[in-house]
């Protein structure tokens, strides 16, 4: 009955206005509930859980010792921050971390330069590209580990500099650089793409305007192409990092964090799957998480670009 | 610049040959080595017998088999699943308008970025609570969440490059729009579909963390944890040349959809990557 | 190398040969009692790997065919293989019993573990009886491993020691007498002498640990002491042991006979190392004599584990295996009835003559089988090392220990003489939780 009134009302501009904001609603109705399993699922699995780790750190708490779980407070947090092996697993952490991007940024870019002018055979190069992208981290990390190997590998053959009996895994440093090269080995192609799109984006007018002005290789490169790239290579370089700082597979195929190898990733995984020391072990988790925040954020402050807008919305 | 050849292009084309191929050559050449070649010590590159002893035992070894089945299913399912739920999300994204968009994406990419191994002791805590450790679902789940956003800005970047007009003019022409959608929308979609869903493939098919964090036997072991366990004729030491088989084994799938679907690939990365 | 030629097909007969064995029993069952076979109970026992049988063998082998023997009219029994490393198969059982697994009815169980698994609830208590009948015949190391708070809680099925091996050859031209017992000392010298190695397991894992704690008991010592009270454990590693153990690392960190892989050396590496050019001497379990006494020809040799202070009685490290049966099982009178059948005497002296796992029960050492196989001074040395010998300290924080010690004592080359006095410190902050490790 009311609405019969409503709608007899004359007014025709009220209408069309009520119209469009009706459609609009329905509009932000239906996308809000197409978005919604995705939110749901994304937070389930991590805020949640999170939450529960907030919780659990604040207990001594072994899963084999149920029974003598006690609320300690901050304490598990005061341990971890007061502890070398902590610091020392975050120092290795952020060595890998940078010592690997730098790496893959310079090889990275490299291959993006070759791939860009490559005419002939794209299909091939692109294809053994992406092998490394593919393959299983954990395969990677054995295929060096047996190249590194002291019995079977074949690097110390071939490494003029390098005696026949060096044993890789037996120092740290040496230990470091394998799981490097296994890290950098893998990921570079992935990089060397998000470059060659960074890439193909640089206008060759402005490159041949830069030729034409006298411009070396050298400052063409530094002056034009890098500059233009900036918003490809902050990506990039954001992307590895975090994916860097979290390394785990590479470190638990190789060396099991022996040598003082540990990352920070692995260090919470032994503490909780190894040692069963849930408390300890979700302190861990929420630092480590903490750390990613504190990384991203440099990084971004660093690059000076808004995230969302590089990423996500045009 | 572009068209020319000079020998720089040359010696980085080789370069890239030898850095990609290297590995994966020197892991096949591993699995053609006898086991007792690499027990005994066997540095040179080549094996010195060829042999496919290896592959025999590999292919018949009940718990490697288990495993493939088990990353195969887990893999396409979360693949399956997480793909729908992204387009969903990623039409919605692309032409609707709608509040808290923003908020979407700002997830999606926090989500991209979590330290994996901060979940693993909740999880576990959770999982065994209800009954899901060591079961296909119990890594379905996170493989599903892990793999959204990924999915979600591959699909958005394609999505919006989709001409959504040609619906309407189809429509205008005389189809139902139902005809409409499957006949215009959908051949354009597919390929961003089917992109997504390979590099969402590629992510479930490489995790190690929730793999040996919430399985222990091979009711639901992944292919990464069951090579990361493998047993060999030395009680103590997993078997070289053996192992070196199975990763070759679990590489076959990984090269033959990047043989097939490079240009997809690249153009999917990169799409969502930089693009987007 | 015979002992290694083609393992990899020996591995598929082996399966293949299990396939049919259960092919075999599934038909039989079918013909036999066709509505029944469906309730008939299966038991799922976790196994440790064991080592590959010899070529020419046929039917199940080892644990399998423990299983299969075992397997009765009321249930069946199944094998599901855990990783290689000790502390790998407790992970997996540990993750699994907290997860309220009912689907673990037996377990195989390293006896340092034992205590661990059965302080947090995850072991089904045998009944008065049955720890009496269980621990009749066995012997008294093996039975120390297996118990806790007073109370048998798992099965020992087979036990290990550590012997020193040596090739006779190298001895020999090092003039070492090996009828005499002899000193870590003089095996390093002896080693560098001959320029062969002493093969030790180094690499970071408990088997350093093991022996770690060797060198440690040989002086007198202990790592822990008041094992009874859980964290109110005494931290004994400051002590002269202590420190002369750490000297026998530093000493063979610094010689020419130490293995290249020494810091990620384990028990296989050293037997590959022991068997190749350069071998010399190894402290290696029991198994390995069945794998290289024919393959060396005449040239191996045994002794018992060496001296860390001349004169004392060495202490040699002791192992094996214990059966639990899991708190969380369905069919938990079948299982302790199926512990009993693994452990037997029969299964025990079948299972040494195929892997070399020595028995836990003392008439065992006595079969006609086992005599056949081994030299009768070997088997007495055996059950000498056994009885006599250092078993690693029964606590539920075993684990923690190990993490502890390794991380002051690893890499070797790192040890000095204040590496006793620097992880006693650290030992006792881990342990009471102001530590990371």
């Amino acid at each position: 009955m009311s609405t019969g009134a409503t709608t007899a009302t004359p007014a025709a501009a009220e209408k069309a206005r009520k119209g469009t904001s009706d459609r609009s609603r329905a509009e932000n109705r239906l996308g809000l509930k197409l978005v919604a399993p995705a939110v749901i699922l994304m937070l389930l699995v991590t805020a949640y859980p999170m939450l529960r780790a907030l919780y659990l750190s604040l207990f001594k708490y072994r899963l084999s010792a149920p029974d003598d779980r006690e609320f300690v407070g901050l304490n598990n947090y005061v341990t971890v921050l007061t502890d070398s092996l902590w610091w020392g697993d975050v120092f290795n952490t952020v060595v890998i971390m940078v010592i690997t991007v730098a790496f893959e940024l310079v090889i990275g870019f490299a291959f993006a330069m070759v791939m860009h002018r490559v005419v002939f055979a794209r299909g091939i190069i692109r294809t053994s590209i992406l092998i490394p992208y593919g393959i299983i981290t954990v395969v990677s990390a054995f295929a060096w580990q047996f190249a590194f190997s002291l019995n079977n590998g074949f690097v110390n053959g071939w490494l003029p500099f390098i005696g026949e009996d060096f044993n890789w895994f037996g120092d740290k440093w040496p230990a470091m650089i394998a799981i490097m090269v296994s890290e950098i080995w893998k990921t570079t192609p992935f990089m060397s793409l998000l470059l060659l799109a960074g890439l193909a984006q640089v206008s060759e007018d402005t490159i041949e305007a830069a030729k034409v002005d006298g411009a070396t290789w050298w400052q063409r490169l530094w002056k034009v192409i890098l500059p233009n790239m900036k918003a490809a290579i902050m990506v990039a370089v954001l992307f590895r990092a975090l994916d860097a700082f979290r390394i785990f597979d590479n470190i638990f195929v190789m060396t099991r964090g022996a040598q003082d190898t540990e990352s920070v990733s692995f260090l919470t995984y032994r503490q909780i799957i190894e040692q069963f020391e849930l408390g300890m072990g979700s302190a861990l988790s929420v630092l480590l998480f903490l750390s990613v925040l504190l990384i991203a954020y440099l990084l971004v402050k660093l690059f000076k670009v808004d995230l969302a807008s590089a990423r996500g919305e045009r | 610049m572009r068209a020319k050849l000079g020998p720089s292009t040359i010696i980085g084309m080789i370069a890239i040959l030898v850095w990609c191929l290297l590995p994966v050559v020197w892991i096949i050449m591993l699995s053609f080595k006898p086991e007792a070649e690499t027990a005994a010590g066997s540095p040179q590159f080549l094996p010195k017998d060829w042999s496919w002893e290896n592959y025999q035992s590999v292919l018949q070894d009940d718990l490697f088999q288990r495993a493939l089945i088990n990353s195969f299913g887990i893999s396409l399912i979360a693949t399956v699943l997480s793909v729908m739920i992204a387009t969903l999300t990623a039409y919605a994204v692309a032409r609707l308008e709608f509040k808290g968009k923003r908020v979407v994406l700002s997830i999606a990419l926090a989500i991209a970025m979590f330290p994996v191994v901060s979940l693993v002791g909740p999880l576990f805590d959770m999982w065994r609570a209800v009954g899901l450790y060591d079961t296909w679902l119990g890594l379905i789940i996170p493989y599903m969440s892990f793999t959204l956003p990924l999915a979600i800005w591959t699909l958005t970047a394609f999505f919006r490059e989709i001409p959504w007009e040609m619906e309407q003019a189809a429509q205008v022409d005389g189809a139902t729009s139902w005809q409409a959608f499957r006949k215009v929308i959908v051949p354009l979609a597919a390929p961003g579909v089917f992109t997504a869903a390979i590099l969402t493939f590629f992510f479930a098919w490489n995790d190690f963390v929730f793999g040996i964090s919430l399985t222990s036997t091979t009711n639901a072991r992944p292919v990464p944890a069951a090579l990361a366990f493998f047993v060999g004729p030395d009680q103590f030491n997993p078997p070289t040349s053996t192992l070196s088989a199975a990763a070759v084994v679990v590489t076959i799938p990984i090269i033959i959809i990047v043989l097939i679907f490079q240009r997809k690939i690249v153009a999917g990365l990169t799409s969502g990557a930089v693009k987007g | 190398m015979a002992a290694t030629i083609d393992r990899a097909a020996r591995a598929r007969r082996r399966r293949r040969g299990l396939a049919a064995g259960a092919a075999v029993l599934a038909l039989s069952s079918v013909l036999t009692a066709c509505s029944e076979s469906s309730a008939k109970p299966v038991l799922t026992w976790y196994i440790n790997p064991d080592p590959d049988p010899p070529p020419d063998f046929e039917g199940a082998f080892g644990l399998d065919g423990i299983a299969e023997r075992c397997s009765t009219d009321e249930y069946d029994i199944v094998t599901e293989q855990l990783p290689t490393s000790a502390n790998e198969q407790r992970i997996q059982l540990m993750r699994r019993l907290a997860a309220n697994d009912s689907s673990i009815d037996l377990m195989s169980i390293d006896p340092v573990y034992t205590a661990e698994f059965s302080e947090a609830g995850y072991l089904a208590e045998f009944s008065e009886a049955d720890q009496e009948e269980i621990a009749g015949n066995k012997l008294q190391g093996a039975l120390e491993s297996a118990t806790w708070n007073d109370r048998l809680v798992a099965a020992p099925q087979w036990a290990n020691t550590q012997l020193l091996w040596y090739r006779k050859s190298v001895a020999e031209k090092a003039g070492l007498n090996l009828d005499e017992p002899v000193t870590w000392d003089q095996l390093i010298k002896a080693a560098e002498e001959t320029e062969t190695r002493v093969s030790v397991q180094g690499n970071k894992y408990e088997g350093y640990v093991v022996l770690l704690n060797a060198l440690i008991q040989g002086a007198g010592g202990e790592i822990v002491s008041g094992l009874g009270r859980g964290e109110e454990m005494t931290v004994e590693v400051d002590s002269d042991a202590g420190k002369k153990a750490a000297e026998i690392i530093e000493q063979l960190a610094g010689s020419s006979a130490k293995d290249p892989d020494l810091p990620v050396s384990n028990e296989g590496t050293a037997e590959a190392n022991f068997a190749g050019d350069n071998g010399g001497f190894m402290l290696n379990w029991t198994y390995i004599f069945l794998g290289h006494n024919e393959a060396l020809e005449g040239d191996l040799g045994w002794a018992r584990y060496p001296q860390t202070v001349e004169g004392e009685p060495s202490k040699p490290p002791t192992g094996g295996i214990n059966i639990g049966i899991g708190a969380f099982s369905d069919h938990e009178k079948e299982a302790i009835e199926a512990a009993k059948c693994i452990t037997s005497t029969d299964n025990q002296v079948t299972y040494a003559t195929e892997t070399g796992g020595m028995p836990t029960a003392e008439d065992a050492y006595d079969a006609e089988k086992l005599r056949e196989l081994y030299p009768p001074e070997l088997l007495a040395l055996f059950q000498e090392s056994i009885d006599e010998g250092g078993p690693r300290p029964v606590t539920p924080y075993w684990a923690t220990i190990v993490n502890a010690m390794l991380g002051k004592w690893h890499p070797q080359d790192s040890v000095t003489e204040n590496t006793a006095e620097q992880s006693a410190e650290f030992l006792q902050n881990v342990l009471n939780g102001d530590s990371l490790v």
